[in-house]
């Protein structure tokens, strides 16, 4: 025996679809912003690794200099420690920018479940089953609210790791300008010198745009439960 | 949606399709399903955004909680791109899908269903006392590729074989079977790879006792209009884009 019908055309209602739409933007935002935290931090990553060249390569012209960069020396073994720093703070930063690549992935999944599970909801109104649906709802939305913690957790987390990325660059700016000070009294390895300070405050000043652009992409993100 | 019940007994086989607010480009997709006394076996699901009409529409024949079995006849994501949502929604259930695709199935987010990797020679699916048998149609069109024949219902769901490109609202049975053969030649000469394959297919399939073939896009065939499709089926040079 066969036999047809069709359900009544259950309108969506718009409050719900804009909710969607609303919702999507929401996500793409999250995935642009946590892909330029990483592109952001591979950046700071390779200024670290400038800098420490160029405290190595300040410390051979130190060397060189004699007692006339006796004042530099010290300066150039703070140099290699704040790029050091820099380079294990920002290895730390990374591991946690993937696990919130993970969760941005989780969240999304998660997020598109229970609004897909809520338009379901909507068209099945009036099904024979349509309560049974109640508990998978209701599984998605904690689901989803326990992503959304997470993810805001390690949002204000990874805050505060790249606010430590921001010390050893603005020590470095104080060196900096030690650095020239020194410099000037290292006679005809001034300029050599001068040219390593240069190197480490423009450094310094990279890394702390970065770093802020990458603060500035997360506070954007914090989501709301 | 609109649903067609295509067997009733001891158990039930409906079809769900013609979906209207489906957005105009993507394909029409059929979904079929079959209710037991306890259980539901979704077969071809769809793909993500069919999935919220689709568990609504069975939410008219099952609660959520009997959903227990999906089928993927291959791993095109018409057919299962919606994994990952009722992987949500059905934490408890399984996917019978070729054991072949099972790494690139999860891929769409499998993580609580169970995965039942169907071998090449094929296998069958029992829901409460209802037996059905899991027919290899590999390169028909997917190198891993299976049709599930009902012997009791004489239903065989055949994926892509016997699909036709049809215009929306279309009819769910061919009514004349020599006009239809006009949406469905593209479709078989271009997406069907091997010849030797659909020899093979047809032969074993001329075996099986057949009231309805149930493919996933276009019509269904039924009565003699089986004969026809096999026999036109037979006849047709297909993999024509080399």
């Amino acid at each position: 025996m066969l036999s047809v019908c069709i359900i009544e055309g259950s309108m969506v209602s718009s409050n719900v679809l804009s909710g969607l739409k609303m919702k999507k933007n929401q996500t793409k935002s999250q995935f642009v912003a946590v892909a330029s935290i990483a592109a952001e931090l591979s950046a700071v990553m390779d200024v670290a690794k400038e800098i420490s060249l160029a405290a190595a390569n300040a410390k051979a012209i130190a060397f060189r200099a004699g007692e006339k960069a006796k004042g530099f020396q010290p300066i150039t073994d703070f140099i290699n420690e704040l790029a050091k720093d820099t380079i294990e703070l920002v290895h730390a930063i990374n591991a946690h920018a993937l696990q919130l690549y993970q969760l941005t992935v989780d969240e999304y999944r998660m997020t598109e479940a229970f609004n897909k599970f809520e338009l379901a909801g909507v068209l099945a109104k009036g099904a024979t089953y349509e309560s049974s649906l109640r508990p998978a709802l209701l599984r998605a939305q904690q689901k989803m609210q326990e992503c959304l913690r997470q993810f805001n957790s390690h949002i204000a987390q990874l805050l505060d790791q790249l606010g430590e990325v921001m010390h050893p660059a603005r020590a470095a700016r104080v060196i900096a300008a030690n650095s020239r000070i020194e410099a000037s009294q290292a006679g005809e390895y001034l300029q050599s010198l001068q040219a390593v300070a240069e190197s480490v405050d423009n450094a310094a000043q990279v890394i702390h745009d970065n770093v802020q652009r990458c603060r500035s992409a997360l506070s954007f993100i914090t989501l709301t439960e | 949606m609109k649903m067609t019940k295509i067997y009733e007994g001891a158990y039930q086989w409906i079809m769900f399709g013609r979906d209207e607010n489906k957005p105009d480009n993507i394909i029409d997709t059929n979904q079929y399903v079959v209710r037991t006394a306890n259980r539901c076996l979704l077969m071809e699901p769809g793909g993500t955004e069919l999935f919220a009409p689709m568990l609504a529409a069975v939410l008219h024949h099952a609660p959520v909680e009997e959903i227990t079995d999906l089928f993927a006849s291959h791993q095109d994501p018409d057919i299962i791109s919606s994994l990952g949502l009722w992987d949500q929604a059905l934490p408890n259930a399984k996917l019978h899908a070729p054991a072949i695709w099972e790494g690139f199935l999860r891929h769409f987010g499998c993580e609580s269903i169970e995965y039942v990797p169907i071998p090449d020679t094929g296998g069958v699916i029992r829901l409460d006392n209802v037996e059905l048998k899991l027919i290899p149609a590999h390169y028909l069109h997917s190198s891993g590729n299976f049709h599930v024949y009902d012997p009791n219902a004489k239903i065989l769901m055949s994926g892509d074989v016997g699909a036709a490109l049809e215009s929306p609202g279309a009819p769910v049975f061919v009514d004349n079977f020599e006009a239809h053969v006009e949406k469905m030649r593209y479709f078989h000469q271009r997406w069907m790879p091997s010849n030797q394959a659909k020899r093979n297919w047809i032969e074993r399939v001329r075996e099986l006792d057949i009231d309805i073939i149930a493919p996933q896009h276009g019509r269904m065939f039924r009565g003699d209009d089986v004969r026809r499709f096999l026999d036109w089926f037979e006849g047709l040079q297909v993999g024509t884009a080399v």
